[in-house]
């Protein structure tokens, strides 16, 4: 029996290989394209359903209205069934419609079982291609952002809270520099018309791809074609944005509230992408010094594992949102990209010791780059770790989606190429042209705004304490560089803003 | 090749998964069972195509396990110190072997058990890694000096979930709904407690002694391997392990008799939040009361459920409303939960759960209702099988409560025999008022 399951799994394999390098169509601009990974017999099956639209494409004075009209669709009914019984509908099957919006695309998601594959799509097509956009549920759904923006992300998720206050900094007066949910202000504007004109507008043939994997029958992709081949052809043009502001110094936003712990995030644009040759090389210098959730992580090792701080310490060399696990989301491709440090909350009193450790280190890696031992270990936990990103079927169509996004066929092979390439100097060559150390945006959540603000003007020493009474030697040598690292804050680039006032309006409040 | 690896993983599971599930076995792997001499469990499960492994070291201990008044959160503690490495390989080379790995590697802690897991790519290094996490389970090293600076991430680690009021709610209800059973705190423990975590070191060595022992544990394994060579590392590395023979009394929590209430003022404006808690049974494959209750949860409650509909859709009071009904080694709570608009809709919403769980116990769910909520249950179980880190991760809870893979087959089919009658039955049985706690939670009044 195992015998037969093995020649039979060799089949299907080569099969599905054979698939694989045809799947990839790209039609012309103003048709549907397609990405088909079919695996016969497998007994799931995944969609993604790509937009080539995110919030940037929100009109001015309308943030919010593309993840609106969205999860008007994935959240709401269709012309046939209402989203009660949509629910109801699904419930046997164990299944659900998915929505992601960021900046420069969407996308729908969904997994089920082939048993109820027919089913299935026949209601995530009527939801997407004749969606109900009923009053009912514009009240539910507009109301559920209006709590987000206005009581959740400021008053209970602080870690979330500071990587936004980073991206208003980071993109004011730019179509990246609102949070997807738009704005209270704008929100409350919004009308079943805008979520009309919106899908109108956008809900071209041209600005969607089509993902699908795992064991559907083979003529079903043709079916999904011509369902979809009825909306109008046609494609929102790729959007112009204007150039990244670099900050000017170090540029501070202070939240203000009632607090225990402080949550810091901060970052500056880099012009590259996953596209660009010198991403591998800036890559392997970001996951030296800030790893996502590993103990390979430079920050974490200082900060969590020698002093005990928090609970990590990490930086991004692009845009990162965690998927599974620990693993990297697929579908947050961007144009503009930039560079990012998340210190997760710590004690208020140990702020500016970590604030000041965190930028020491960065200057470190900036003038001494990456030690050759660190470069060798880094590059091979890459080339490792990267095997197991793609795991799940929607993983693996995801990756193979923002492959194409980025111009490779397939980027996880690309890495396995391309990293055993790249050299020390290289490493540290991208090092200097992309990482600086005084010109930041820093966003920090915290209370005594005020006082937090005096200290580090006038560079206050900020010694730390520990549980420890005989913490070593060399850690305690250390402290003293930190605690007295000067950082050029200037009085005038900090801001105080009252935690309550984010999110009113569209860029960062007076106060 | 390497691109082509995820596919052939899914080739090999649907191999495996019948196409037509509502009439198959739920779990259908080969899950072989080994018990080594001194105690150890080994669970494995090869599977047919290349690169990736599972491996999971599951110890039977979780925040149950600290019935000692100022011990809470020791097991979650314990789990931050078993990263330390050992005197042949300190922590700096654990990590680096795990660096070098590439491996995808953590430890969690539950009530029951804690879990600790290193998922890798290559068959090559499965020797390896069963040799390095044998040694740190047999020869774990630390001095007190290691977990005075390690007791104070546990604090940030509360810092970074204190501004949840979700947690508050969930933290008080335990507190309150419990007299003496260990449940009663949450698996993070009492600020106080925490703080105290420094002093700590000579109980960290009792509570290794007692639980972090082969007969307090089971090894899971699962991915691409020959099963022999497998076991053969294991022997060759674990069996050094000494047996603790230690047997854990958790006290018993007496019958609830009296409702209980409890409110949380948050300091800031925030949504309002309800928990309702009821003590229910425990994990059980044989008996049918937690099964039951299961389904229940799902009929009552679920997106599709009448009260759903009516009080999140309809209506809107409710932005969410869950039930939840954790397995558990021993009685646990049926807790009903929901995230509300308005506080002035707290009592409302409390009547309408009490209104359904009396209606439920009079009126019975509908054959087509049930038979709906069976298919979603073995529907949302494959699709949770849907990687070899799936299977592993899934099957470790299960493993946690039974030792027995096994038991997961026998779960189903248990629910599958489950009627509406039954339904009710346990209704009248668990959902009595004298055997509730209700917390609430708002804030925003002072500003």
């Amino acid at each position: 029996m195992k015998k037969h399951i093995k020649r039979a799994l060799t089949g299907a394999l080569v099969l599905g290989m054979a698939f694989m390098t045809l799947s990839c169509i790209k039609a012309d601009p103003d048709r549907i394209s397609t990405e088909l990974m079919p695996m016969e017999g497998n007994p799931l099956v995944s969609f993604r359903i790509l937009l080539n639209v995110g919030s940037a494409n929100d009109p001015a004075g309308k943030e919010g209205l593309c993840a609106l009209t969205l999860s008007m669709m994935a959240n709401g009914g269709s012309k046939s069934l209402t989203y009660k019984e949509i629910q109801k509908e699904f419930y046997p099957m164990a299944t659900s419609v998915g929505l992601r919006t960021d900046k420069e695309m969407s996308v729908f998601t969904g997994t089920v079982h082939v048993d109820n594959l027919e089913k299935y799509y026949a209601i995530l097509k009527d939801m997407l291609l004749n969606p109900g956009f009923r009053e009912e549920d514009f009240k539910r759904i507009k109301t559920n952002y209006l709590n987000f923006l206005e009581k959740t992300l400021v008053s209970n998720m602080d870690e979330q809270f500071g990587k936004e206050i980073l991206n208003l900094m980071m993109y004011e007066n730019h179509p990246y520099g609102h949070h997807e949910a738009g704005t209270v202000e704008t929100l409350q504007n919004l009308t079943l018309e805008d979520i009309q004109a919106f899908y109108s507008n956008h809900f071209f043939q041209g600005n969607i791809t089509i993902g699908i994997i795992g064991g559907y029958p083979s003529d079903f992709p043709d079916k999904v074609m011509d369902d979809f081949s009825t909306l109008p052809e046609g494609h929102t043009p790729r959007l112009g944005l204007p150039e990244q502001r670099t900050p000017r110094g170090l540029e501070i936003v202070i939240a203000e509230k009632a607090t225990p712990a402080t949550a810091m995030s901060m970052g500056f644009p880099v012009s590259i992408s996953k596209a660009d040759d010198d991403y591998f090389a800036l890559w392997i210098a970001v996951s030296h010094f800030g790893e996502h959730r590993q103990h390979l992580s430079l920050l974490f090792q200082k900060i969590r594992e020698e002093r005990g701080q928090n609970y990590g310490d990490y930086a991004y060399a692009d845009h990162f949102i965690q998927g599974r696990r620990k693993f990297p989301a697929q579908n947050y491709c961007r144009q503009q990209q930039y560079f990012s440090i998340w210190i997760r909350p710590l004690a208020n009193s140990n702020r500016h010791f970590a604030l000041r450790q965190a930028l020491l280190e960065l200057k470190k890696l900036v003038e001494e780059g990456i030690p050759e031992e660190r470069f060798e270990l880094t590059r091979t936990y890459l080339l490792n770790y990267t095997r197991l990103y793609a795991q799940t079927l929607s993983e693996i169509l995801g990756w193979k989606m923002d492959s194409r996004y980025y111009g490779y066929t397939d980027f996880l092979a690309e890495v396995q190429k391309k990293l055993p390439r790249i050299t020390h100097e290289d490493v540290n060559r991208a090092i200097r042209k992309y990482l600086n150390f005084d010109n930041l945006y820093i966003a920090l959540i915290t209370q005594d705004a005020e006082s937090f603000k005096e200290a580090l003007v006038n560079n206050t020493p900020s010694p730390i304490t520990y549980a420890n009474p005989n913490m070593p030697e060399e850690i305690l040598e250390e402290d003293k560089i930190y605690q007295v690292f000067p950082l050029d804050v200037k009085p005038e680039k900090v801001r105080i803003v009252q935690a309550t006032s984010f999110f009113q309006k569209k860029s960062i409040p007076e106060k | 090749m390497t691109r082509f690896t995820p596919m052939a993983l899914s080739l090999m599971l649907l191999l495996c998964l019948s196409p037509q599930l509502l009439s198959a076995q739920i779990f259908p792997y080969d899950a072989k069972i080994e018990i080594l001499e001194n105690g150890l469990t080994v669970v494995s499960i090869p599977l047919d195509y290349p690169h990736i492994i599972s491996h999971y070291v599951i110890i039977r201990s979780g925040s149950r396990n600290e019935i000692e008044p100022g011990k809470s959160g020791f097991a979650h503690f314990f789990e931050h110190m078993m990263f330390k490495g050992t005197k042949e390989m300190p922590r700096e080379a654990y990590d680096d072997f795990l660096t070098h790995l590439g491996a995808g590697t953590n430890g969690y802690t539950t009530d029951d058990y804690t879990c600790y897991f290193v998922v890798f790519a290559g068959r090559e290094n499965l020797e390896d890694v069963i040799k390095t996490e044998a040694d740190r389970f047999i020869n774990l090293y630390y001095d007190e000096e290691m977990l005075k600076t390690e007791a104070p991430v546990i604090e940030g680690e509360y810092y970074a979930s204190v501004s949840n009021p979700g947690r508050r709610v969930f933290e008080t209800l335990r507190d309150t709904a419990f007299v003496k059973h260990s449940y009663k705190h949450t698996t993070l423990g009492y600020l106080e407690d925490i703080l105290d975590m420094p002093n700590q070191f000579e109980y960290s060595q009792l509570f290794k002694k007692r639980f972090y022992a082969p007969d307090n544990t089971v090894l899971l394994i699962a991915g691409d391997y020959d099963h022999d060579q497998m076991m053969e590392y294991v022997r060759k590395y674990y069996s050094g392990w000494e047996k603790s023979n230690y047997t854990l009394l958790t006290p018993e929590e007496p019958p609830q008799t009296q409702a209980k209430r409890a409110h949380y003022e948050w300091p800031t404006k925030t949504l309002p939040m309800l928990a309702i808690g009821f003590h229910g049974p425990a994990y059980s494959d044989e008996k049918i009361d937690k099964a039951t209750l299961d389904l229940l949860a799902e009929t009552s409650f679920s997106r599709s459920s009448p009260l759903y509909q009516k009080l999140v859709i309809e209506e809107q009071k409710c932005l969410s409303l869950n039930a939840s009904f954790a397995d558990r080694r021993d009685p646990y709570l049926l807790v009903f939960s929901a995230t509300l608009r308005d506080e002035k809709d707290l009592t409302y919403v409390e009547n309408e759960i009490f209104r359904e769980l009396e209606r439920l116990k009079k009126e019975p769910v509908s054959e087509e209702l049930l038979a709906d909520i069976k298919s979603n249950m073995k529907y949302s179980f494959a699709n949770a099988l849907g990687t070899t880190d799936g299977i592993a991760g899934t099957l470790a809870h299960f493993i946690n409560l039974t030792s027995d893979p096994n038991t997961v087959n026998r779960l189903f089919n248990l629910i599958e025999k489950v009627t509406p009658a039954d339904i009710q039955k346990m209704c009248q049985k668990y959902f009595i008022k004298t055997n509730s706690t209700l917390v609430t939670l708002s804030g925003g009044k002072t500003q």
